[in-house]
C-alpha cells in the first residue's frame, strides 16, 4: 500500500517524570514512617509539607519524609492528605 | 469556466461536528474571546427564531433565549477545510482556497477528463462530501461564480453563461459585494439595493462618491474583471503534537513545551535540508463554562526561512500569551518549507558525525524496543513544588 506522502502527522503523548508510586508504609503514632516496603527506617533525615493547588478541585496536600532505611538506602515517601495513602517519589 | 465551491457557515458546521445534535437546535458560533461580541454563522433553527449572523450577542439572546453558543474551533475548521481542498485536488482540480468554505477552480483542464462541465462539477461536489451542504456556481468570471454559488441550494450546481451574467447579477443584493457596512448603508440611502442598480450607474460617478472600494464594487457588479484562477501549492504539512497529562495554563511551561515540539518537528526526516517559511501553532483547549472546549490556532510567516529552533521559538513564543484557556494539546505545523537549495549550507556541519552516530544508535534502540521507547526529558516547570510536574518525557521517533 502506498501511503500519502502529504500525511506526516505525529501525536506524542508526554508522560510525567517522577510520578509517585504507591508504597507500603507503616507509620508511628505521630505519622512518621517506621517501615517502608517492609524495611525498617533507621533515620528520618528531613520532613516537609507541600500544600498546593488548593484553589482547584484536585488540591495537593502532602507530608514528605526523607528517610534512610536499615539497608542504607535513601528514599523519599509522602502521605497524601487529600486522597489518602503513602507513596514513594524520586526527584523530590 | 471558473467554478466556486461554497459552504456557507463552514466554521459553525465544523464546530458542530463534535456536537451534531445542536445542528437542529437554535445555535450560533460564539464570538471569539477579546473580539467584538458579534455572532458568527447561525443554524437554520436559530435563523427561524429571528437570529441573524453578525447580530450583537445581547440582542440575539434577547430574541432567542434558548440560543446555544458554540465555541469556535478554528483548528478543527482548518483541518476539515484542508481535507476538502485535498479531496478536490485529488480529483484533479487545481484549487485556490480563498478562505474557509470558499474555493475557486478552473474547469477547463478537467472537463475532458470527466466528459463535460456538469460531470466535472458533480465530481467536485462529490469530493466535498455530502455532510457539508456544499454548492457550486460556475461562470466565466470569479465574482459571477461566487454570486452563483451563493444563490445555489445545497448540493446544487448553477452555471451562468457569459451572455446571461448581466441578467443574473442584476436582481442580487449588494451584500454579495466586499464592502464595509457603512458603504452598504450609504448606497441604500441613495436607493441602490441591487447589483443591477449599481452596475447601471456611471463608473466615474461611483468612484467619485465611494472611492476606490466603490469603483471595485461597481466593476464586480458588472461581472468583475476576467482573471485566471491560480491553484495553490499544496502545503508541506508536517505536524507535531504534544499532549499534556493535565491542562497547562502557565506561559513559561508552555514556552518550554513549545521548544520541545519545535525541536522534534525540525528533527523530522521529511524536513531534512529544507527551511521553514510558514508555521502554524495550534492548541486544543480545556473545556470552558459554555461547554465547547474548542481550539486555538495562529499562523506565522517567518521573515526569513529558517531551520533554527531558537529563531522559530522566539517568533512563536509571544503568540502563547494570546491563548484564551489552559491547553490540553499543543500542535505545531510546518506549513511551508523552502526547497533545499533555498539557502547556502555549510560544507561540513559541526558535530555532524557525532549526531549521526547518536541518531543511528537511537534508531537501533527503537528498532529493538518499539516506537515511543526513546524519550527526551523536557523541563517544563522546574520551579514547581510538586516533583512530578517539573519535567515531562516526550517520545522521539525521529
Amino acid at each position: 500500500m502506498v501511503t500519502d506522502s502529504r500525511d506526516a502527522r505525529a501525536l506524542r503523548t508526554a508522560g510525567r517524570l517522577n510520578e509517585p508510586r504507591p508504597a507500603r508504609v507503616e507509620a508511628s503514632f505521630d505519622g512518621t514512617p517506621r517501615h517502608v516496603n517492609h524495611v525498617g527506617v533507621a533515620l528520618v533525615r528531613e520532613e516537609w509539607r507541600v500544600l498546593d493547588r488548593w484553589w482547584t478541585e484536585e488540591p495537593v496536600v502532602r507530608r514528605y519524609f526523607e528517610v534512610v532505611l536499615e539497608t542504607g538506602e535513601n528514599t523519599v515517601v509522602f502521605h497524601d492528605g487529600a486522597g489518602g495513602g503513602w507513596f514513594s517519589q524520586r526527584g523530590a | 469556466m471558473i467554478a466556486c465551491l461554497s459552504i456557507p457557515g463552514f466554521e459553525l458546521k465544523a464546530a458542530l461536528r463534535a456536537r451534531p445534535s445542536l445542528s437542529l437546535r437554535p445555535a450560533a458560533l460564539a464570538p471569539e474571546a477579546g473580539r467584538e461580541p458579534l455572532l458568527g454563522p447561525v443554524t437554520a433553527a436559530a435563523e427561524a427564531a429571528g437570529v441573524r449572523p453578525r447580530m450583537r450577542l445581547g440582542e440575539a439572546l434577547a430574541t432567542c433565549p434558548q440560543l446555544v453558543l458554540v465555541d469556535p474551533d478554528p483548528a478543527a475548521a482548518e483541518l476539515a477545510w484542508e481535507e476538502i481542498v485535498r479531496s478536490l485536488e485529488d480529483a484533479g482540480f487545481s484549487v485556490d482556497a480563498a478562505g474557509l468554505g470558499i474555493a475557486y477552480f478552473e474547469t477547463r483542464g478537467v472537463e475532458r477528463l470527466y466528459g463535460g462541465l456538469e460531470p466535472a462539477l458533480k465530481r467536485a461536489l462529490a469530493a466535498a462530501g455530502t455532510h457539508w451542504d456544499a454548492r457550486i456556481g460556475a461562470a466565466g468570471r470569479r465574482f459571477a461564480a461566487l454570486a452563483a454559488a451563493s444563490v445555489a441550494k445545497p448540493g446544487q450546481l448553477l452555471v451562468v453563461r457569459d451572455d446571461e451574467v448581466g441578467r443574473f447579477l442584476a436582481p442580487l443584493p449588494l451584500t454579495l459585494l466586499p464592502l464595509e457596512r457603512q458603504r452598504y448603508d450609504e448606497l441604500e440611502a441613495l436607493g441602490v439595493r441591487k447589483l443591477g442598480q449599481l452596475a447601471g450607474l456611471p463608473g466615474g460617478a461611483v468612484a467619485e462618491r465611494l472611492g476606490p472600494d466603490g469603483r471595485r464594487a461597481w466593476s464586480l457588479a458588472r461581472g468583475g474583471a476576467s482573471a485566471r484562477v491560480r491553484g495553490r501549492r499544496p502545503p508541506a504539512e508536517l505536524v507535531e503534537s504534544l499532549e499534556f497529562p493535565e491542562a497547562i495554563g502557565n506561559e513559561l511551561t508552555l514556552r518550554r513545551a513549545l521548544g520541545a515540539v519545535v525541536d522534534t518537528a525540525l528533527a523530522r526526516p521529511e524536513r531534512r535540508d529544507r527551511f521553514v517559511r510558514k508555521v502554524a501553532l495550534g492548541a486544543r483547549l480545556v473545556h470552558t463554562g459554555s461547554g465547547g472546549g474548542g481550539s486555538w490556532r495562529r499562523t506565522l510567516t517567518l521573515r526569513e526561512p529558517s531551520a533554527d529552533g531558537d529563531r522559530i521559538r522566539i517568533a512563536l513564543a509571544p503568540r502563547l500569551a494570546e491563548l484564551p484557556a489552559p491547553v490540553l494539546e499543543l500542535r505545531l505545523e510546518l506549513v511551508e518549507l523552502t526547497e533545499p537549495s533555498g539557502r547556502q549550507l555549510e560544507l561540513l556541519a559541526a558535530g555532524a558525525e557525532d549526531r549521526s552516530r547518536l541518531s543511528e544508535g537511537l534508531r537501533q534502540v527503537r528498532a529493538s524496543t518499539g516506537s515511543g521507547s526513546v524519550c527526551t526529558v523536557v523541563e517544563v516547570a522546574p520551579w514547581s513544588r510538586i516533583p512530578e510536574t517539573r519535567a515531562l518525557f516526550v517520545p522521539r521517533d525521529d
